[in-house]
């Protein structure tokens, strides 16, 4: 079946539609991501802290027993025993120190997944506004132009967004990063 | 008397274990919040080695060391970057900008002292 006339309102309803369900699941999205970071950053601080007691704790362990060494004779046995405990925690610390940094690099991720979605909503809003704009008393060639520049728009948007999210955060080596010195 | 380190992020958490890590070599660490508050402490003390950050509200790591560069007392106190990028094209605009080094994300503790050790003593 030929259609004599061009389904305009239907076009433009759909277009609203898109943007209003997107924007919509974006908006939780967004949230969802502003709680990860708030969790994320709760978690960090607390064992950030407990870490710093437990070394406190420990240091201060560590310079008894130190003391009960220098007056005592211990088995040598035994001396290696706490020779090889403070090495391992020692390593352990070093470690910890380490983990402890994630929280910085995934905030950074989120922080810039956050801006995407800020974006897209953006590009969608802008999708709603120009269907609205299209009029059905235009020619058929007049709305097929106007789609165009739409999709030109929005091309041209999400390209703007992407320029200007650049990948700051890129680790794949979970230990350590590289070290350049100049 | 302990070398003093200024230590700019703008992650609380990265600079507790940056500040850790260093003061248990014994260094003194002078803390910022962004790449102005580490201006802003550059200017009020003189610190021999400056450890920055690149993504920071405000001002930028980059824009800090050109900033501390154009001042007369930091031409050659040494600055290194400790950020997430790595890019080979970041790295060029550190070195260009006056970095004498370039740390990625995270860091090891034995081997940030040793390369602190290694640029100051």
């Amino acid at each position: 079946m030929e259609m004599k006339t061009l389904p305009i309102t239907e076009l433009r309803s759909l277009l609203a539609a898109v943007s209003d369900h997107g924007k919509q699941h974006l908006v939780e999205v967004e949230a969802d991501l502003l709680q990860t970071t708030f969790l994320l950053s709760e978690a960090i601080e607390k064992l950030g802290a407990s870490f710093m007691a437990v070394h406190e704790a420990v240091t201060e362990q560590q310079q008894v027993i130190n003391a009960l060494m220098e007056q005592h004779k211990f088995d040598p046995i035994e001396t290696k025993k706490l020779e090889d405990f403070k090495q391992k925690i020692g390593n352990e610390v070093n470690a910890a120190v380490t983990g402890l940094q994630f929280q910085d690099l995934t905030s950074q991720l989120i922080t810039r997944t956050i801006k995407r979605v800020n974006g897209l909503k953006d590009l969608l809003h802008e999708l709603e506004t120009h269907g609205n704009e299209i009029d059905p008393s235009h020619e058929h060639a007049a709305i097929a132009k106007f789609l165009e520049e739409i999709s030109h728009s929005l091309h041209a948007g999400s390209h703007a967004l992407s320029g200007g999210l650049r990948r700051s955060v890129d680790q794949h080596d979970m230990v350590t990063g590289d070290i350049e010195l100049f | 008397m302990a070398k003093t380190i200024l230590a700019v992020d703008d992650s609380g958490s990265l600079r507790q274990m940056v500040a850790f890590s260093l003061k248990a070599a014994g260094y003194d660490v002078v803390q910022a919040v962004d790449g102005q508050d580490g201006l802003d402490k550059a200017k009020e003390k003189t610190v021999d080695l400056v450890l920055t950050d690149q993504n920071m509200p405000i001002m930028d790591g980059l824009t800090l060391i050109k900033n501390l560069r154009g001042l007369g007392s930091y031409q050659k106190v040494p600055i290194l970057m400790l950020t997430t990028e790595s890019s080979d094209e970041m790295k060029a605009k550190g070195k260009a900008a006056g970095a004498n080094g370039w740390l990625v994300k995270p860091f090891d503790p034995k081997r940030l002292i040793e390369v602190v050790q290694k640029v100051i003593g």
